[in-house]
């Protein structure tokens, strides 16, 4: 029995595809000898090409279509598939279904009415939608968000993450045959959701966040429920891992399907847990921080196999890891404002525009005019729940933006599949499908 | 393959182990409502559905249709048609409201300057004919038996000038 915990429990899976993971430590830090063992990328790329299937050349190919009405694509998404047998020889996949031309509703709303159609990208994730738009949004208008705000943003884009991870968790378990575990997420999903409703009254489009800061704050109790469900849910986590990562039909269907180096990712604009799981430590939460990441202690989850079953590995770190930041930025909890008191780009307080002149004035003037951006354009991205989301921001002066386009990490995810896919069993298709993570809403804008 | 995971699979072990986690929920307690029976309590901020609140000193609404919440509103479905009554008080002869394209995005309910309209924590909106969609000002007023308590009690505490600083 060797010292890895994957092999430790499955030795007998392992052997499967014909390749275990006698890696040695690429890598060379200290950590290796405890931890999983790393391939190296070579050794990546010659697991991918032991399961992908030789495909000859020239032969009698059957095309099916998969979607745009089908249970495994989550959504509107329709992926024509070239099949040889079984093996996917070739895919196109077809995005646009869901399309709500956002991008062009925002040309002719002023910043704050923006806020609510972003929660309509991820649909999932959406405070994390909300919070790219605003990032992007003070950026260009040179805004500083308060300590207490830039807090309150991470606990938002934290419990986010839970739901998205959570519900992604149940998704994907439930196509590879499961179907009690997927009503344990869901139950699960439901104390993250309940807080969401306490925090801003709405469960699944929150509109939180406000240019500037957030809508509102913490409410009364709103510390102790959290404190609560931040701290059940490791555990959870451990009962999740017993269930599935345990599981020898889990572990069959995912270890070693839909390999995707790091070269792959780089090459498909593939970011987010499936780059991480090619053992990529990026993250912009670390690399670029913003709100309050670069001030609470957190790892970036990596692994290093860039199989199916090492993106499962790697959201269920991240769910740690998003518990412990929450538990942090709750302990570090400055006092002061939420919302920034810039008169000229911010909504002001509800209290303060019933008692003061001042403020009802700047009411009047942010909704009839919109937040006073100057010339110019930004470029911001930011690191939710599925990958990278980049806003950009073209402005010609004044409350409304000239062109708002949104980089959202499903539409280049859901590019990628026909390369993930080719080679693979049509019956891997689902598991890697669903290890990518993609929401239509997002993909289609 | 190892004599260790002959024994496993014959066993079944890895899948006795996940059932385990399975079979403790046949005896803990339950988490689901039965929903048509039983209801959840919505929280203080929940976004249901619209209501205007009533002036008690005149016994009308009190929105005072400064047309704030027609313009933040994203998907345009308030409709305010503003007019003087005879002593001289603004108000709203014509209040719309369509369910069918409201996003329940709150933004109305943050910019209104006098409090007038609110969302409550009503949420059972379906119904057969889409024409009950479309709120007037009546349907709206008499929404406000569902508005959340807090509203009515706009915050006294946060009056000082200690608290106007932070919260
Ligand atoms: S909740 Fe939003 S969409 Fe609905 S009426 Fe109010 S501002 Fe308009
Ligand atoms: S409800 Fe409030 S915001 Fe809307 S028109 Fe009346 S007073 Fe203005």
């Amino acid at each position: 029995m060797s010292a890895d915990p994957h092999t430790d429990t499955h030795g007998a899976a392992v052997d499967t595809h014909g390749h275990d993971s006698h890696g040695h430590d690429a890598h060379g830090n200290g950590c290796a000898p405890a931890g999983p063992k790393r391939p190296t990328t070579e050794e990546l790329i010659a697991r991918k090409a032991a399961t992908r299937q030789e495909i000859e050349p020239g032969a009698d190919l059957m095309t099916i279509s998969i979607g745009p009405q089908h249970p495994s694509t989550h959504g509107v998404y329709r992926i024509v598939l070239d099949l040889d047998g079984e093996i996917i020889v070739d895919g196109r996949p077809e995005v646009g279904n869901l399309h709500r031309g956002i991008e062009k509703l925002c040309e002719n709303r002023t910043y704050h009415q923006i806020v609510p159609l972003t929660d309509r990208l991820d649909y999932i994730a959406s405070f994390a939608m909300n919070h790219g738009f605003c990032e992007a949004a003070e950026k260009l208008m040179g805004l500083e968000v308060p300590d207490r705000g830039r807090y309150i943003r991470t606990i938002a884009h934290e419990l986010a993450r839970l739901s998205n991870h959570i519900l992604w968790l149940g998704i994907h378990v439930m196509d590879l045959g499961t179907q009690t575990f997927f009503c344990i997420c869901f139950r699960d999903r439901e104390y993250i959701l309940d807080l969401w409703e306490m925090l801003c009254g709405a469960r699944l489009t929150h509109s939180f966040a406000r240019i500037g800061g957030v809508a509102k704050d913490l409410p009364d109790g709103f510390e102790y429920r959290c404190r609560k469900v931040m701290e059940f849910l490791p555990k959870r986590v451990a009962e999740y891992e017993r269930i599935v990562k345990n599981n020898r039909i889990y572990y069959k269907r995912a270890k070693g399907v839909g390999v995707f180096t790091a070269e792959d990712c780089y090459a498909w604009r593939v970011t987010g847990p499936p780059l991480r799981s090619a053992g990529i430590a990026r993250d912009l939460r670390k690399d670029e921080p913003y709100a309050a990441y670069g001030e609470v202690d957190f790892d970036v989850a990596v692994e290093y196999n860039a199989d199916v079953y090492d993106r499962f590995l790697v959201r269920m770190k991240e769910i740690r890891e998003s518990c412990k930041i929450i538990l942090q930025c709750l302990d570090q909890m400055p006092d002061g404002d939420f919302i920034s008191k810039d008169a000229g780009h911010v909504l002001p307080r509800k209290s303060e525009v019933m008692r003061q002149s001042g403020a009802m004035i700047q009411d009047f003037n942010q909704v009839f005019r919109g937040p006073q951006a100057p010339k110019g354009e930004v470029y911001r991205a930011i690191e939710v729940p599925k990958g990278e989301m980049g806003v950009y921001i073209r402005s010609e002066g004044g409350g409304k933006p000239a062109r708002v386009r949104f980089t959202t990490p499903s539409f280049y995810h859901g590019q990628a599949l026909p390369a993930l896919a080719k080679g693979e069993m049509i019956a891997d298709m689902v598991a890697i499908f669903a290890s990518i993570d993609v929401v239509l809403g997002d993909c289609d804008r | 393959m190892g004599l260790k995971d002959v024994v496993k699979k014959a066993a079944f072990v890895d899948i006795l182990r996940g059932m385990s986690v399975t079979g403790t929920y046949f005896v803990v307690d339950k988490v689901t409502v039965e929903y048509p029976k039983e209801k959840l309590q919505t929280y203080p901020r929940f976004r249901g559905i619209h209501a205007l609140i009533t002036d008690p000193d005149t016994q009308d609404a009190k929105c005072v249709a400064c047309m704030l919440c027609p313009t933040i509103c994203p998907s345009q479905c308030i409709h305010v048609v503003g007019e003087e009554t005879p002593d001289g008080r603004s108000h709203a002869k014509e209040f719309d409201l369509d369910l069918a394209r409201c996003i329940f995005c709150g933004l109305c309910e943050e910019v209104c300057p006098v409090a007038a309209i609110v969302m409550t924590r009503f949420y059972e909106g379906s119904t057969y004919d889409k024409r009950d969609f479309l709120l007037d000002k009546k349907a709206l007023m008499a929404n406000q038996v569902y508005a959340h308590k807090e509203v009515f009690v706009e915050k006294p505490e946060a009056t000082g000038a200690a608290k106007e600083e932070g919260r």
